[in-house]
């Protein structure tokens, strides 16, 4: 294909380049400029953190053919500040709080920059709607609101510029609110991730994914790819020299599918290639013949006998079952007044850091295999990786890069291992960086679960008995399945003394994306039911939300679930701090919204309808526009 | 009947710091360099949290400097301590106290030659931002004359240390076991708006409660609780990844839907510091915890505010509009009713509603 000349001012200073005809502005910053503080979060246009000016008009560059930027001038991140310098926004965002990961901070930098240069005296539901074609999975916003809102001050005036400075500390550093000491590099985007880094002679890989749910693999031939010009390696699971297998509690999954496909998306070969662009043909000229099984896609179905078994080493498809007793619990709801019995169900989320995984690895001049990458837990991973490569652990060195956003979705060594086999079978630098469909469809998810609940009540509201079942879809590896049902039924009946439980919480596999760690590790989805339970029993006895949680509260010397007697407790304390801030107006919870004193008070938002509050669009929005 | 339907809702919650049901480890080594900075190593730190601004603050606090002047190398297998893994809300508590402990022990060493140069008892020694002396004396001197003076007899001050917390497994038959040494308890309050023709539900306002033990960067914490309420938010009203037979339908952003600026209540922390008397920071933690109660916390909110049960997550418009359209008309009736009933079994003996 020929190549384009493409000619720009970026950052103000000219620039020519040859590009390609298929290339994105991003790919332009990016692999031809090296601006790497411009991030690619989801190649889609839906995420913000590729955000950049053209021509002083804020755009997605991966959205934008850099073709069409011929001529332009262009603004980056890099750009907003002298070398070195930081603007107010900038400033404002390492005040407050306003980066976490930093991933997405870039991108949120140039629209809030956006926002203010458009209109300096946007209010804040102005600013939040000129922000929302920017996504953040960290802060919840609420700093980066109070970032913008700093820095509109500071730059009219109307605030001095020593807001911005650190606050002073008293007599000790703990306790202060210090400004986080890694915020420069990432709202100036000079932090680098392990997509923006770059070897010398590096190459670049890319995997070929299945397809189907659950499949015999009956052959793989990659001799095709392998004879492709610029192709310099290709891998399956024939090339693992050592026992492979890796999980974060059981080790199940190979680090490309080995005779058997479990799930779509599941890793079945990859390349090496001097470009993305090779290594992503070669991947069409790899052969896969399958033989279709029957699949599981419903945890319930997974306990039927006869079911199909997924993993041989588990004929019933169990990952784990955790069991709690506690009292007796027969006995227990033969005391009670009041038996509630119902189903929750919770659904798979995914984690949608804006970083998609990426890595490099490279073998060392003493030997050493060398894996950097986001990964949430380098120690376990090289544990891992040094069975499967059959090198003594010192040998295998994880590098942790910068995390763009975890919560768990990164404890998974799901793609390393194919890395550190490239690197080991050409001794060269090599690169992966996931897309976001990619992301989606190989990493895991959290658990979703369905619990079967049955509550015993006394008329006084005190809990006599909890029978608490959970089955969860453990999806197609174990990863961290066992962990995370071991602590749903730990946490499962809340921070409630209970003497009689019985609960069982067991996770299944099926050919659904595994299910992993994410945030709260299961027990969000236990809780959830609990917390529901708590409202409908206080309804049904006629209490306080608040009364009847305390009256089943654990305090000092509580035994726990699993029998555990508490040193401390402090859910009396923070019961109190919600009630009295919130100006909580006691009452049954009965659908008595209507009849409330307490909303709507200073410290809740206003509804927000859209499109309603940027100056010179239309005010009259038809009633059916009123979105969440 | 109007439009817009308001309901408040609460939930509560606990959470257990560190690894779950085993004995949890973390090593640091640390350094009172040249200059009087600081130099701590360690095996994980930052996803995000910021944590490396409060391990600069514990070092600092630890070792009388400032936390801009601790330099910190980590993340590295080959280069420095095990440290385990960055996750289980176990970095503040875990990385923590170990950097703490290290930091203390590099301080000692600096300690023990500056008291015999001064001639004055170690306990009567003190340092903040940079400046060391002796309680009850002239003796005054920077951090960085103070190292210079320590290496000049001939003494690096260095110090490593190893953090545990003891967590026990879980009997296979009765679940019975200490999972935890240090536990966490949480409240939320949601305030929402039910569109009741379009089923939408919106979020106003958000009263979060936690105990995360001491304080490091009460900032830090805030930012911890406003992100973890958010994707709480995010999984109690939108997101939802579905496949069909193993297919992702939800293959993009496009299609699986996450909060936005537009969807944030007011979110409202309070920060409770019951400290942890098992540790050296006293510090607990709140990573995680922070997303336990929302989500519970808003469908007995959307229940206050139009009489539907949520009881399958997320509360879509769809769904809210179906239960809606099940109920009506009079779904708040129904509702009473069924309340009346409970409570009339209730009062003749027990049974199953």
């Amino acid at each position: 294909m020929p190549k384009l000349t493409m000619d720009a001012e970026v950052n103000g200073r000219k620039v020519r380049r040859e590009i390609q005809p298929y290339s994105r502005l991003l790919d332009f910053l990016r692999d031809n400029l090296n601006l790497t503080g411009t991030k690619e979060g989801c190649g889609a246009g839906e995420c913000g953190t590729c955000s950049v000016f053209v021509n002083g008009k804020l755009v997605k560059s991966c959205l934008m053919p850099a073709a069409k930027a011929q001529g332009t001038r262009i603004e980056t991140i890099e750009g907003l500040a002298g070398l070195g310098d930081l603007t107010p926004v900038q400033r404002a965002f390492h005040k407050t709080g306003a980066s976490q990961c930093g991933y997405c901070i870039p991108g949120m930098v140039m629209a809030a920059t956006a926002a203010l240069r458009e209109n300096p005296g946007a209010d804040i539901e102005e600013i939040k709607e000129r922000l929302g074609g920017n996504i953040c999975r960290c802060t919840g916003y609420t700093k980066i609101f109070e970032a913008v809102e700093m820095a509109k001050a500071v730059i009219a005036g109307d605030a001095p510029e020593t807001v911005l400075e650190e606050d002073k500390v008293g007599d000790s550093y703990i306790g202060a609110n210090v400004r986080r000491l890694d915020a420069p590099s990432k709202v100036s985007g000079r932090l680098k991730y392990a997509a923006d880094m770059k070897m010398h002679d590096m190459l670049q890989m890319q995997v070929l994914r299945s397809p189907l749910a659950h499949a015999k693999i009956l052959s793989i031939d990659t001799s095709e790819a392998e004879a492709m010009e610029d192709v310099v390696c290709v891998i399956t699971e024939e090339d693992v020299p050592g026992n492979d297998g890796f999980g974060v509690f059981v080790h199940d999954q190979p680090i490309m599918a080995r005779g058997k496909v479990r799930h779509v998306g599941e890793a079945i070969a990859a390349v090496a290639a001097e470009n993305v662009l090779t290594a992503r043909k070669a991947l069409s000229k790899i052969k896969v013949e399958y033989e279709a099984l029957p699949g599981l896609y419903d945890p319930a179905d997974a306990m039927k006998p006869g079911a199909p078994v997924i993993h041989d080493y588990a004929p019933d498809n169990l990952v784990k079952h955790i069991p709690v007793r506690k009292g007796n619990v027969e006995k227990g709801f033969a005391e009670a007044d009041l038996i509630l019995e119902d189903d929750f169900r919770t659904q798979q989320v995914e984690h949608a850091y804006l970083e998609p995984e990426a890595g490099i690895a490279y073998v060392d001049p003493d030997d050493v295999v060398v894996v950097i990458s986001p990964s949430q837990n380098i120690t376990h991973h090289r544990h891992m990786l040094a069975e499967i490569i059959a090198k003594p652990i010192n040998k295998v060195r994880f590098i942790m890069s910068p995390v763009g956003g975890g919560f768990g979705g990164k404890e998974d060594m799901i793609y390393q291992g194919m890395l550190a086999l490239c690197a080991m079978k050409t001794h060269r630098p090599v690169q992966l960086n996931f897309t976001r469909e990619e992301s989606l469809i190989a990493s895991a998810k959290r658990h979703p679960a369905r619990i079967h609940y049955k509550m015993g009540l006394t008329l006084n509201g005190r809990i006599t008995a909890i029978s608490f079942d959970m089955l969860s879809d453990g999806g197609a590896y174990g990863m961290s399945s066992e962990g995370v049902m071991r602590k749903a039924a730990i946490l499962s009946c809340g921070p409630y003394e209970v003497k009689n439980l019985k609960v069982d919480t067991r996770a299944v596999y099926t050919n659904n994306t595994p299910s992993g760690a994410f945030r709260t590790f299961g027990a969000m989805q236990a809780q959830f039911a609990t917390e529901s339970m708590m409202d409908m029993a206080a309804e049904a006895l006629g209490m306080d939300p608040f009364e009847i949680r305390r009256i089943n509260m654990m305090k000092i010397g509580a035994k726990t679930h699993t029998q555990q007697t508490l040193e401390t407790a402090s859910l009396d304390r923070v019961l109190e701090a919600a009630e009295t801030a919130s100006r909580w107006e006691k009452g049954v919870p009965n659908v008595r919204g209507a009849e409330r004193d307490d909303l709507n008070g200073p410290d809740t938002r206003q509804p927000c309808t859209l499109g309603a509050r940027i100056k010179g669009s239309r005010n009259e929005t038809h009633p059916y526009e009123k979105v969440a | 009947m109007s439009r817009m339907k308001r309901g408040r809702g609460m939930a509560a919650s606990w959470y257990g710091i560190a690894r779950t049901a085993t004995i949890d480890r973390a090593g640091a080594w640390a350094e009172l360099d040249d200059g009087g900075t600081g130099k701590v190593v360690t095996g994980v730190t930052e996803i995000g949290e910021g944590i490396l601004t409060v391990l600069a603050q514990i070092a600092a606090d630890e070792m009388g400097i400032k936390p801009e002047d601790v330099t910190i190398g980590d993340n590295d297998t080959a280069r420095s301590p095990e440290a385990a893994h960055a996750g289980a809300t176990r970095q503040t508590y875990m990385i923590g106290n170990s950097v703490a402990l290290a930091s203390r022990e590099a301080f000692r060493v600096l300690g023990e030659e500056m008291a015999e140069h001064w001639d004055v008892d170690i306990n009567d020694l003190r340092a903040f931002d940079g400046e060391l002396w002796a309680e009850g004396t002239n003796h005054r001197m920077s951090m960085d004359d103070a190292v210079a003076t320590c290496k000049a007899r001939g003494i690096v001050p260095v110090g490593s240390a190893s953090f545990t917390a003891h967590g026990t497994g879980l009997d296979p038959m009765d679940g019975s076991g200490n999972p935890w040494q240090a536990y966490v308890f949480g409240t939320q309050v949601a305030e929402v708006e039910v569109d009741t023709w379009t089923g939408e539900v919106q979020v106003l306002g958000i009263w979060a409660a936690h105990d995360v033990g001491r304080a490091i960067n009460p900032r830090g914490v805030e930012g911890q609780i406003e992100g973890g309420v958010v994707q709480g938010l995010g999984q109690a009203l939108m997101e939802e990844y579905i496949t069909d037979k193993g297919h992702a339908i939800t293959h993009g952003f496009a299609k699986y839907i996450l909060p936005t600026s537009l969807d944030i209540p007011q979110i409202n922390s309070i920060i409770i510091e019951d400290p942890d008397p098992k540790s050296p920071l006293r510090a607990k933690g709140i990573g995680e915890p922070s997303l336990v109660p929302t989500a519970p916390a808003i469908m007995n909110a959307i229940y206050d505010a139009i009489g539907v049960r949520i009881k399958t997550l997320p509360a879509t418009p769809e769904k809210i509009l179906k239960a809606l359209r099940d109920h009506v008309p009079g779904h708040t009736q129904i509702a009473r009713d069924n309340r009346s009933l409970r409570a009339k079994t209730a009062r003749h003996g027990a049974v199953t509603v």
